[in-house]
């Protein structure tokens, strides 16, 4: 144990505090969770829902997905998961859904207590996975579910398109003030799409801040520092946390501070994280001088910034929306991984090939290629899961690294 | 004995008369929309047994093997009669096979990509109907060719007669003199026959229906498609007769006809109201209601649910599906499947004992 923290000192430099801080705000949130069901209404609600409203008529909102990857890096999700499975759901499910379903169905969970939902809602622009999850989820709790289906988007937004993911965006909100008890203060919304949209410019710059070398700040830090972006886009205090850690990086980029002491190589991060195994591979990558100085995944919280617009919240939520990355084409998601790739001056893309993330997935085999053979940018593809343990075989994944490694020069 | 074309020679017959033909991917779209083009729909369920070597360069294992067989034989030549190739948004799967098509493989024929809106509101309606028009807006650009509104009624007109046969095929099911094999080659001789002479089939079919019941224990077939074929052999062989179904490629696709004065919104309305489907964003209990009522309708004393590995949309529901179907005592099975692997032994030794327990 000893050993392991005195590599770690040789090899890291000392965490953010801002991770800290982020950790605080998740565990506060979790714990008002626990008395949510007493104080308010709570609602249960997919990443990419366009959340402001929500947000507008007082929801305590729980995100399934942050619960599935609390699992995830508490090391529980495999046992939560298990619940499900025994109840007959597939294993070739994704493994945040199960390891949702698993804590239904058992009450098991790290965060103590999960607030029940009085009003279920859901987008697809992330996947349709959570279109069936969600319909599993309003057969069990009897409880109203809204759908915004966020058509994907193969080339450009067809103007119908926005103009249906409006549609829906405006007729949900009736619905959700049926659930609230309270009607929707227009104000209130513009207040709130004001704060998203400043909390996802900063969370943008602060990822951008990684194009210093060397990098203060690694993708392993923004999957910690992530959530408040993603389950409280909308609140001052989000926007307080990324204040706070851009002049934290900033000090660090000042004073020639990187996420890692010897930074040799810098590496893009696709798709989501492997939560339960971060640690591995903040390590492995770290202790050859590698650093991910930049992740597609959580740049998608932050690319988008612009197109809130607080004087036309559903329009621009409409468009904002419609237009993640896991809602457009393979080729638009290689061109990102250019873009940053050059931006950042990277010198390959790991590209996690996740069993249980299939939109984010598929097109990865040729976006490897061309990366490879028309751009002459190293990448890998690792196969694994993002929840799920059994599909990391990490005898296997260490001497894929490895070779990718030597290949890279380290 | 009746005579159904084969699709190679349906293929052939209907471009030798100046038509064109698109290989269309699950699952809804609308047949009337290209059939007013002079394009002749026809559809591509994988096809099973195709050796998956040429996508496995694309897609992940994990990927169902309706898009590793699709693409596959795609890439090798297996497509290449056709003129265009439809990819409707059915799952995550299709989505990413319609992107990897029109960003990596580009293939010589234009690719159309369409998106099924997963309810039924008014707006979702609103939707397709402009998706359906932006269909035919490149249709037209391409072909020159801008059918009007009369053209177009009266091709949703010929897809409605069809529909209509087609679930009294269903419906007659039980009282058909044929074999398992023989009912399902003949309803999913609509994946390629144009209507008319669909209809035409399918009308001497159902006058040859009797009013006793073809024999067999009755059972019931959920999922996406009956492929490999081999499983409704299997089960005459085992004494069940399948007297109706839940699959994705048959019963749920026996489109209701609409009024609607606009052309779009008729084939829109169409698809929309058609029977629940997961990956149109049907509830869990208008899916129970859906088999509970066919069951109670048909006799059916137990329900086999046959699934395409890997196939989410599909494998969410089932644990429900089961448990709700055994609450009104009708027992079910659940076989997951490859389109390239024959019944495996142990598959064949499941049903057997499935088979036994319901006798």
């Amino acid at each position: 144990m000893r050993e392991t923290a005195q590599k770690k000192a040789g090899v890291f430099t000392p965490p953010l505090k801002s991770i800290t801080k982020a950790s605080m705000m998740v565990a506060m949130h979790i714990a008002k969770g626990r008395k949510a069901n007493r104080q308010g209404k709570v609602a249960w609600v997919t990443s990419g829902f366009p959340v402001e409203v929500l947000s507008a008529l007082d929801f305590y909102t729980f995100y399934p997905e942050n619960h599935g990857a609390i699992c995830g890096t508490a090391g529980q999700s495999v046992s939560i998961s298990i619940e499900a499975e025994n109840q007959g759901y597939s294993r070739d499910l994704c493994s945040y859904a199960r390891t949702d379903i698993g804590a239904l169905l058992s009450g098991r969970t790290p965060i103590k207590k999960i607030p029940a939902p009085d009003i279920l809602v859901a987008c697809t622009n992330i996947c349709q996975t959570v279109l069936h999850w969600y319909r599993i989820l309003a057969h069990h709790f009897e409880v109203p579910f809204i759908l915004i289906d966020a058509p994907f988007i193969y080339d450009r937004a067809p103007a119908h398109a926005v103009a249906y993911v409006r549609k829906q965006i405006e007729e949900s909100v009736p619905q959700m003030e049926a659930a609230a008890g309270k009607s929707l203060d227009l104000s209130r919304l513009r207040e709130i799409t004001s704060l998203s949209r400043m909390a996802s410019q900063l969370w943008m710059e602060a990822l951008e801040r990684g194009k210093n070398r060397p990098t203060p700040l690694s993708a392993f830090d923004q999957f910690r520092l992530m959530a408040p972006i993603v389950e409280m886009r909308g609140t001052a205090k989000t926007v307080d946390l990324y204040v706070d850690l851009l002049v934290e990086l900033d000090e660090r980029i000042e004073n020639g501070i990187g996420v890692i002491v010897h930074e040799r190589k810098r590496l893009l991060w696709d798709n989501l994280p492997i939560w339960y195994k971060l640690d591995y591979l903040a390590e492995i990558l770290g202790t050859h001088g590698i650093v991910l100085a930049a992740s597609t995944y959580t740049a998608a919280w932050g690319e988008l910034a612009e197109m809130f617009d607080p004087e036309h919240p559903f329009e621009s939520a409409a468009r904002t929306y419609l237009h993640p990355i896991l809602n457009r084409s393979t080729r638009d998601k290689l061109l990102k991984m250019l873009q940053v790739c050059e931006g950042y001056q990277l010198d390959g893309v790991i590209l996690h090939s996740d069993r249980s993330c299939k939109p984010y997935s598929i097109g990865q085999i040729d976006q490897r290629d061309q990366l490879i053979n028309e751009y002459g940018i190293p990448a890998l593809l690792l196969e694994a899961d993002h929840n799920d343990q059994r599909a990391f075989s990490q005898e296997q994944i260490t001497n894929r690294l490895e070779a990718f490694f030597e290949m890279l020069g380290v | 004995m009746i005579t159904i074309p084969s699709r190679i020679d349906t293929i052939k017959k209907f471009k030798q008369n100046g038509g064109q033909v698109a290989a269309v991917l699950p699952i809804h779209y609308s047949r009337a929309l290209l059939r007013a083009f002079h394009i002749l729909p026809v559809e591509v369920w994988g096809p099973p047994n195709v050796p998956t070597g040429p996508a496995a360069t694309h897609l992940q294992p994990y990927v169902c093997s309706i898009c590793h067989n699709a693409l596959s034989f795609l890439q090798q030549g297996g497509l290449r009669l056709a003129d265009f190739i439809f990819v409707p948004h059915a799952c995550d799967s299709l989505q990413g096979l319609g992107s990897v098509l029109l960003d990596y493989i580009k293939p010589t024929q234009p690719v159309f990509p369409i998106y099924i809106p997963r309810n039924t509101r008014p707006s979702d309606l609103e939707f397709l109907a402009n998706e359906l028009t932006q269909v035919y807006d490149r249709l037209a650009e391409n072909s020159g060719w801008q059918p009007d509104e009369r053209d177009l009624h009266a091709c949703v007109d010929r897809e409605e007669l069809a529909d209509h046969v087609l679930l009294q095929l269903h419906q007659s099911n039980r009282y058909l003199p044929l074999t398992n094999s023989e009912i399902y080659r003949i309803i999913r001789s609509r994946e390629y026959l144009p209507a008319e002479e669909f209809t035409r089939v399918a009308e001497k079919v159902l006058a040859s229906a009797g009013d006793t019941l073809r024999p067999g224990i009755p059972l019931l077939m959920e999922g996406i498609v009956p492929e490999p074929g081999d499983i409704l052999e299997t089960l005459t062989e085992f004494g069940a007769a399948v007297v109706g179904d839940d699959l994705a490629s048959c019963r749920r696709r026996a489109y209701p006809a609409s009024s609607r004065q606009d052309p779009f919104e008729r084939m829109a309305e169409r698809i929309l109201k058609a029977p629940p489907d997961p990956t149109r964003g049907s509830s869990i209990q208008e899916r129970v209601d859906f088999l509970a009522a066919l069951a109670s309708r048909t006799g059916a004393q137990g329900v086999v649910f046959y699934i395409v590995k890997f196939c989410e949309p599909e494998l969410f529901d089932i644990p429900i599906l089961r448990q709700e179907l055994k609450a009104i005592g009708i027992p079910s099975i659940l076989l997951e499947v490859d389109l390239n692997a024959r019944l495996s032994q142990q598959i064949r030794t499941r049903l057997e004992a499935f088979m036994e327990m319901i006798e």
